[in-house]
């Protein structure tokens, strides 16, 4: 029996996509107020991005309920007997924690790895990507969770910032809190670090930053995935795209949304660019 | 949402236990805020045990009334007061107590009214109140429960909703009211423990116990600039500090305000409160042994607690150099004006050297500073022509590696700061920042010293002159004449951003006239203006 891929919905992967790739997406949870909803699930990225701008309340965000990923590992395990679980980094959310509680919930005898991603947004959906995809071609649960595990390392985010306020409201500003309280107007660029936000450098406008995320892609000599996304400003993503193509394949490139979930935290017009470094043969 | 119109005794004894346990959750993150020389080093961890004792109490009370559980409350944290911030604490329970002398349970109104006396109490605990601490937090957070009473807000939990807003807000503004807090980044450690606390309360009435469970609190982050420390306080740690000595004594007819009187001289940071059975005493001496034996006259003597405060010293800087940034580069900028010194400051210099154009600093000055600097690799931005071959120097007199980026302008300073990048290498970083500075033209805008013929130009003398990246190339009759001049011959079609500097000198109205005048004539472009307050050059401004 083929091995069933589950990741949270931090990854970043569209709808269509998991469908097409067999994926499990198991949702966090954002609240406006007093009003709970599942991420993506039963709000739009749209309704909440106009929410997180209009709103006086920020908003906060939770993670799945081991019984979420219960749920999920208990329908999974009617077809399968080999679960492979991606999730959020478990520096930056208790999700991994949820997702290690429902297994040792689970009866039965359907094995189930979990994968600590160390990431968030696209730079763990690459991931999982990629594991599916060598799932389709046959890989168990072992190997999957080995091809997931190597892959950490290649995964890299880096990410434009409109401001910080949002992240560090929400208390995940990590290491990149050095950036806060500049007397001038900087956009930070922000990356992952070992689980953690990290700062990288920081811009004067929105052009310089497309720059700059455009010079670290044309910095990686062999690239197996790379993806573009926006929380407010597609278009702005697709000037990126456009530029991407001098040094990718234009049609490889993934265009997703920033999660309501990580936008709470990254805020309006933050764009991501994640890359999957090849394997060095 | 219910309504909840009094809270009985009971209800008040578990409201606080959870708010307890919510504190507990944070202790860590509080003690982590610490700024020495607030010198008891675990803020969250004693505000944590002074809880734990205040409650332990609470729930050996025979009495259920809210009156006789407040009561039981300020006897506990004074029993188990722990530091500066537990022996306030207990001052806040004693004012609780006064205020809900005699009732079964609370109204918003009588709430409101106890935390007011709280706070009064809490301040006169201390010798020497100082603002931007937690007893500020507790002064605004009472301030606002008792404007949501007279506003004729009855319901309990939306009054301690604005309570704890309130309590909030003013966490996030202590580093404005204290510079220590400022400098170190840090919003006021005992401030934030007032505001969990009221936070944990509040949940609890809301009856969000299981999210409680599920959730940590947060710790206040101030959106303030960080500003650096000038070189001169660096030698901070030659300060000696002494012992923080606590205890409680216990006796018959004693008067903390006497013995409060009698300590005043003896040291620092002095608290007396309590009642005529037993005192809590918290003082920095230099001389414990005075105090105990003048204490032992009195009564007996219990908690005992003499700590050396140097040494907490240096187990902050310990933990000072376990929390420093990712990157091991720390750079210094040489610059004139309170405003472009806390520009830089911003921007995560790790010093600034006073200094720029007429007032050059020696080698000396920004070798100190430059030893003074935690970090052994520290690249200089000199910020002015005169001012590279000085820092320069500095690389043969130190053992400390040094690179210096060779700005001649403050606005090539701040472009190369900007562009540093904190997963680099040094000799890689010094190169990206090098890099970076063609990136800015530099337009300063002086007062000529005496008539003279320039570059084609005729000036006279006193008239405005401007110059482009070191260049005299514009004169004029006003800055804003010079400035359009100078303007208008860069061609602004690929610039994206404009930062003004206005000096010391420059006018505001004139100031506000340049600002407009170039977002008129350039709308693309994003400009910004804010105070450098530089000697001789009214304007500095940064064309990126």
């Amino acid at each position: 029996m083929a091995v069933k891929i589950v990741t949270d919905s931090l990854s970043d992967i569209t709808s269509d996509l998991a469908g097409e790739l067999g994926i499990t997406v198991v949702p966090l949870y954002v609240r406006f107020g007093e009003t709970v909803y599942k991420d993506r699930v039963e709000i739009t990225t749209e309704e909440f991005y106009r929410r997180l701008v209009s709103e006086a309340a920020l908003p906060s965000t939770t993670q799945p309920t081991p019984n979420d990923f219960l749920e999920v590992y208990n329908a999974l395990a009617k077809e399968t007997d080999e679960i492979l679980v991606i999730v959020v980094s478990s520096k930056l959310s208790g999700t991994y924690q949820s997702a290690a509680q429902a297994k040792e919930m689970v009866e039965g005898k359907c094995r189930i790895e979990i994968v600590d991603s160390l990431s968030v947004a696209m730079a763990m959906g690459l991931i999982v990507i990629s594991v599916a995809k060598a799932v389709k071609d046959g890989a168990n649960l072992d190997k999957a969770a080995e091809l997931a595990r190597n892959a950490v390392p290649r995964s890299h985010l880096f990410a434009y910032f409109d401001t910080l306020k949002y992240l560090a409201k929400g208390g995940r500003i990590g290491k990149a809190s050095g950036l806060l309280g500049s007397l001038l107007s900087v956009k930070p660029i922000l990356t992952v670090k070992d689980g953690e936000m990290a700062p990288l450098t920081r811009v004067r406008s929105l052009n310089a930053g497309l720059d700059y995320l455009y010079n670290l892609a044309a910095g990686f000599s062999n690239i197996e995935g790379l993806a573009v996304e926006h929380a407010t400003t597609p278009d702005d993503a697709d000037k990126l795209v456009e530029r991407l193509g001098e040094i990718y394949p234009k049609e490889r490139i993934y265009r997703s949304v920033i999660s309501p979930v990580v936008g709470t935290h990254a805020g309006p017009n933050a764009l991501a660019l994640t890359i999957l470094e090849a394997e060095k043969k | 949402m219910s309504q909840i119109n009094s809270v009985a005794g009971q209800d008040m004894r578990d409201m606080f236990s959870a708010a307890t346990s919510w504190l507990e959750k944070s202790s860590a993150d509080i003690d982590a805020l610490n700024v020495f020389p607030v010198p008891d080093g675990d803020t969250g961890t004693n505000m944590m045990l002074t809880m734990r004792s205040t409650m332990d109490e609470a729930y050996r009370a025979p009495d259920n009334s809210a009156a006789g559980v407040a009561h039981a409350m300020a006897r506990g944290a004074l029993m188990g007061a722990r530091g500066n911030s537990g022996v306030i604490l207990s001052q806040m329970w004693r004012g609780l107590a006064q205020g809900l002398e005699d009732k079964e349970s609370f109204t918003a109104a009588e709430l409101a009214a106890a935390l007011q006396l709280s706070a009064q109490i809490a301040y006169k605990g201390v010798s020497n109140p100082v603002e931007g601490t937690m007893l500020t937090v507790m002064k605004d957070a009472a301030a606002a429960a008792q404007a949501q009473v007279d506003a004729g807000n009855e319901d309990i939990i939306s009054v301690l909703e604005a309570t704890v807003s309130a309590a909030g807000d003013s966490v996030s503004n202590t580093p404005m009211l204290l510079k220590v807090l400022k400098d170190a980044g840090v919003v006021d450690a005992g401030g934030q423990g007032v505001y969990t606390i009221l936070e944990g309360a509040l949940q609890y009435l809301r009856g969000e116990t299981e999210l409680m469970r599920l959730r940590k609190p947060q710790i206040i982050v101030s959106d303030i600039p960080h500003v650096v420390s000038q070189p001169q306080s660096i030698a901070i740690d030659e300060v000696p500090y002494g012992y923080c000595t606590e205890f409680l004594l216990k006796g018959e007819e004693l008067d903390p305000d006497v013995i409060k009187k009698r300590l005043l001289k003896k040291g620092e940071s002095l608290i007396v409160v309590g009642d005529d059975s037993a005192v809590r005493i918290h003082i920095h001496t230099l001389t414990p042994g005075n105090i105990l034996q003048f204490a032992a006259k009195l009564g007996t003597m219990h908690q005992v607690s003499v700590r050396n405060m140097d040494e907490q010293h240096q187990d902050f800087l310990e933990m000072q150099k376990e929390r420093m940034p990712t990157t091991d580069t720390a750079v210094i900028a040489v610059a004139a004006g309170d405003g472009l010194t806390d520009v830089f400051g911003s921007l995560g210099v790790a010093a600034v050297v006073p200094g720029g154009q007429t007032m050059n600093p020696s080698t000396k000055d920004i070798l100190q500073v430059v030893e003074a600097t935690f970090s052994d690799k520290i690249i200089i931005l000199p910020n002015n022509k005169n001012i590279i071959a000085t820092a320069n120097q500095v690389q043969s007199l130190t053992e400390k590696k040094i690179m210096v980026v060779p700005t001649k302008t403050i606005p090539q300073g701040v472009v190369a700061l900007l562009s540093f990048d904190y997963e680099a290498e040094f000799n890689t970083n010094a190169e990206i920042m090098e890099k970076a500075l063609s990136s800015v033209k530099t337009i300063e805008v002086t007062r000529s010293v005496r008539a003279t013929k320039i570059n084609g130009l005729k000036i006279k003398r006193k008239q405005p002159i401007g110059l482009l990246d070191g260049e005299l190339i514009a004169v004029g009759d006003t800055n804003l004449d010079v400035i359009n001049q100078l303007l208008s011959r860069l061609g602004l079609e690929k610039a994206e951003v404009i930062t003004i500097y206005f000096g010391e000198d420059a006018e505001a109205e004139e100031t506000e006239q340049i600002n407009a005048g170039i977002m008129e004539k350039y709308p693309h472009l994003q400009v910004e203006s804010i105070r450098g307050g530089q000697p001789h050059y009214s304007y500095i401004i940064s064309i990126e």
